[in-house]
């Protein structure tokens, strides 16, 4: 019987552990992306600001990925001797939209509005990581390889976190009526 | 530890672990791409709505509506709250026009027939074949000298579209362009040109008014204007005053409206236009009228007594001079006359009645009475209807028939044999963006836009005592491979060349829209007084929805006199087919609020919403009295056959307490089981 219940808890204790590995570790926190962007050259080295290329995030809900025509925009000029940037290219050619996959990826039930906490003043780097030294965006930053601290766990006790402590940074106050059901989910 | 054990711990660890990694796997939301746009269109930001201003065409009102779209697809319909006829309001059917959008039962591309007329079969075809293949039948007709025999038969159109199709008809050669719906108001606008000398519907000023006397207008579901006149009924509720308006509605079947109602009077069917000259002649006898010409109106009205009146209505004389009183004494006051009374052979005499009572009672032109609408030219061509095409066609005089937005087939009865008219017709083509049962007879079939994908305008009628002019500009891209009427027609003029190609030189419907706007924008003072180039004034037409001034226009009109009305209300008692012992009930039909004339029965969120009568939904019914029911041993849930001299139909009974016992009722705009 005690041995019964030591596989239990053992079994238990190693299922939380998948279960972190797979949160932390598992590929979907910094997938493949069709065309190997890189933030860093772009937003690191060369200094452009986040909102040149999402430029509804502080006018929308969505952050938007940048159209097709404003990577060509610079690219028909800049580098086009790169295979990377002729891959670009000849998306335009073939008039189809590069299929980007989703890093950041809320459920159906949270209405996550962009535009509001631009406006509010928080930093994109709150959310989304030091992006500027990341070559791939990679979602489950692990500051000093302390796995708990890490930037982005898309979980509601983060988000409450933030609207009731942390808010006041930026706005002063805690955010009116930031912990209502119906601000998120609406 | 035993080897055992190690194995078995890491056994227990290992599936663990396993289990966890892909529990955390399967709880989060699956993988999305992010798909951006290849080249931006200007007014799109992804994740904010625009909202476009357009036009309802969903019954003939002509609400100005906004159509949400997001990312090029519509999302929701509201009013438009800055137009004067519906004033931000809108009804279901309204609503529910978006599903009319996203149909899959939508025509997708143009159609030709295959195998036999009316089996079904078509096969698809490109527009250029389509549009070839109907020039050249044009071109062919007025070859062999036969283009009088070409007919066009569309819905009620206003606006710069019938004037486009007017003028193709015109220079074609054909004056056949003829519009049916199967509720067309004529009755009325023929009622207000006998007894006001007005070409339009006058406005029923319901929200001003302290008495309302309804001779079965359901307006709060369907009759002409049902949400300009819903409001108005709100309005006029509010004890503005102090008084409270009171509402007595005269029907054979409560109506949503006559739930509403302070006083439900349930005349005989058909008697409404004698109930209406017997008020009349109440009103004259108790000395409620101070005209000079009481005595000629007493002349006229003589054979009208409410005593005589009660043995035919079945309304006590008491009761009939008590609304007599009430009628002229509260100021303002308005009597209506709805489709209830309007469809019996007697409608256009009743209506003339009911507006005889009006000028009784002094409400013509006056607040909260009956506000003439500036209407311009618009005349009835009684030769011009659909007896006269199906009886032309029934003679081999119809060669070629263009069809659009009507389904005379389903709408009239099936005694007038429409569809074995229309089979002696060669050609019929359909610009239907349905398969409904006159477009299944086509054989050519050119798919025209919904009012959401297509550029457009109208004039309201009734408007609301100053002109409303709604703009409908396209809210979405085109769905499938269809083509807006107006485009279809110019590109059939270039097809068919010749004079109808020089008549018709635009190149698109909007360009033909928007010269037609040049033209009434250089014409109306109002327009060109409020200071605008006329592209500033365009883009205001397109961002408010429409053009209306903020002033009411006064149109005079010419008072009635019993000499010049006698010989409209000879006709007032109204015969009904079937001898008494055959045939012992009355069979009514009303306009049903989601369905209307049948246009809306293939949208899902009308039919799954209740009956506001009955809570019914999905289907039809058969409404009679319980009294009657037990009488006949029927109960609720029964299928029953209700026969008339000239068919049989089939559905179950709901028992309704709110119709007269001598009367049974179906409600239109559903398929209902014909037996024969």
């Amino acid at each position: 019987m005690k041995k019964f219940i030591l596989y239990i808890i053992i079994g238990a204790v190693t299922f939380m552990m998948g279960y972190t590995i797979n949160g932390l570790y598992s590929p979907d926190i910094s997938p493949v992306q069709p065309i190997p962007f890189s933030h860093k050259i772009h937003a690191g080295i060369n200094k452009i600001p986040c909102m040149y290329c999402h430029i509804t995030a502080e006018k929308s809900r969505h952050a938007g990925v940048p159209n097709v025509k404003r990577c060509m925009g610079c690219h028909s000029i800049i580098r086009t001797d790169s295979p990377l940037i002729q891959n670009l290219t000849s998306y335009w050619e073939k008039k189809e939209p590069i299929p980007w996959v989703k890093v950041y990826n809320l459920p159906d039930h949270v209405y996550f509005p962009h535009k509001r906490h631009v406006k509010a003043g928080v930093p994109c780097q709150r959310c989304h990581g030091d992006v500027a030294n990341m070559d791939r965006i990679t979602r489950a930053v692990v500051p000093f390889g302390i796995p708990y601290l890490r930037v982005s766990p898309l979980k509601m006790g983060w988000c409450l976190d933030c609207h009731k402590n942390e808010a006041q940074k930026y706005i002063g106050t805690p955010v009116k009526n930031g912990t209502d059901c119906w601000t998120c989910h609406k | 530890m035993k080897r055992r054990d190690f194995l078995k711990i890491l056994g227990v660890g290992s599936v663990g672990t396993g289990l966890g990694y892909f529990f955390g796997k399967a709880s989060k939301p699956p993988a999305a791409e992010l798909i951006p746009y290849l080249n931006p269109p200007v007014d799109v930001i992804p994740g904010v709505a625009n909202w476009y201003p357009s036009l309802c065409t969903q019954c003939s009102a002509g609400c100005g509506i906004h159509v949400r779209v997001m990312e090029g697809r519509a999302k929701k319909i509201e009013g438009n709250p800055l137009h004067p006829i519906n004033k931000g309001k809108l009804c279901a059917r309204g609503q529910a026009s978006l599903q009319a959008l996203y149909n899959p039962d939508r025509i997708k591309r143009p159609l030709k027939r295959k195998g036999d007329r009316g089996k079904g079969g078509f096969e698809e075809i490109s527009w250029e074949e389509g549009l070839s293949i109907l020039s050249k039948n044009l071109v062919a007709l007025s070859e062999k000298g036969e283009a009088d025999k070409l007919y066009l038969l569309t819905s009620q159109i206003r606006g710069s579209l019938h004037n486009l199709l007017d003028s193709f008809m015109a220079s074609c050669g054909s004056p056949n362009y003829l519009q049916y719906e199967l509720f067309q108001n004529r009755n009325l606008l023929h009622a207000s040109q006998v007894t006001m000398g007005v070409n339009a519907i006058p406005h029923y000023d319901i929200a001003n008014t302290k008495y309302l006397l309804s001779f079965g207008a359901d307006f709060s579901s369907t009759w002409i204007s049902p949400v300009s006149y819903s409001y108005a009924y709100g309005q006029m509720r509010q004890f503005d005053d102090g008084i409270r308006g009171k509402l007595v509605q005269i029907e054979p079947r409560m109506s949503l409206t006559g739930a509403n109602a302070d006083e439900w009077v349930p005349a005989k069917p058909g008697t409404e236009g004698v109930l209406a000259l017997a008020i009349a002649y109440a009103i004259i006898e108790d000395g409620y009228y101070q005209g000079s010409d009481a005595a000629s109106w007493n002349a006229l009205l003589s054979g009208y007594s409410p005593k005589d009146a009660a043995a035919v209505t079945e309304v006590a004389e008491g009761r009939i001079r008590e609304i007599a009183k009430e009628f002229a004494q509260t100021r303002p006051s308005l009597a209506i006359g709805g489709e209830n009374m309007a469809r019996y052979e007697n409608g256009m005499s009743g209506l003339v009645a009911v507006n005889i009572l009006n000028h009784l009672a002094g409400n013509i032109g006056v607040r909260g009475g009956v506000i003439p609408n500036s209407g311009g030219s618009r005349t009835i061509d009684y030769k011009n209807n659909i007896t006269a095409l199906a009886a032309a066609a029934s003679a081999s005089k119809v060669k070629t028939l263009l069809v659009y937005n009507t389904n005379p087939v389903f709408t009239t009865p099936k005694a007038m044999k429409t569809e074995e008219s229309l089979r002696n017709i060669p050609f019929i083509a359909s610009f239907s963006s349905f398969m409904d049962e006159t477009t299944a007879m086509a054989d050519l079939i050119l798919p025209a836009h919904t009012s959401l994908e297509d550029w457009g305008d109208d004039f309201a009628d009734p408007s609301v005592g100053r002109p409303v002019a709604t703009i409908m500009q396209p809210a979405v891209s085109p769905f499938f491979n269809t083509m807006g009427l107006g485009d279809i027609i110019l590109s059939l003029a270039k097809g068919v060349g010749g004079k109808v190609k020089d008549k018709m030189k635009w190149n698109g419907f909007s360009d033909y829209l928007k010269d037609a706007w040049k033209e009434n924008y250089s014409k109306d003072k109002d327009m060109l007084s409020s200071a605008l180039t006329f592209d500033e004034f365009w883009n205001q037409l397109l961002t408010r929805g429409g053009w209306w001034p903020a002033e009411q226009v006064k149109v005079k009109t010419v008072a009635v006199t019993p000499k010049s009305i006698e010989a409209h209300i000879s006709k007032i008692s109204s015969r009904f087919e079937g001898d008494e012992k055959g045939f012992p009930l009355y069979f009514t039909t009303y306009p049903h609020s989601s369905y209307l004339d049948g246009r809306g029965a293939n949208l899902p969120w009308l039919q799954e919403m209740p009956d506001p009568m009955t809570s019914v939904v999905w289907g039809s019914w058969i409404e009679v009295n319980p009294m009657t029911a037990s009488s006949l041993g029927i109960k609720e849930g029964d299928t029953v056959t209700v026969e008339s001299p000239f068919g049989k139909i089939a559905a179950h009974v709901y028992l309704y307490p709110g119709i007269r016992p001598d009367t049974v009722n179906e409600q239109g705009g559903l398929i209902v089981g014909w037996i024969s």
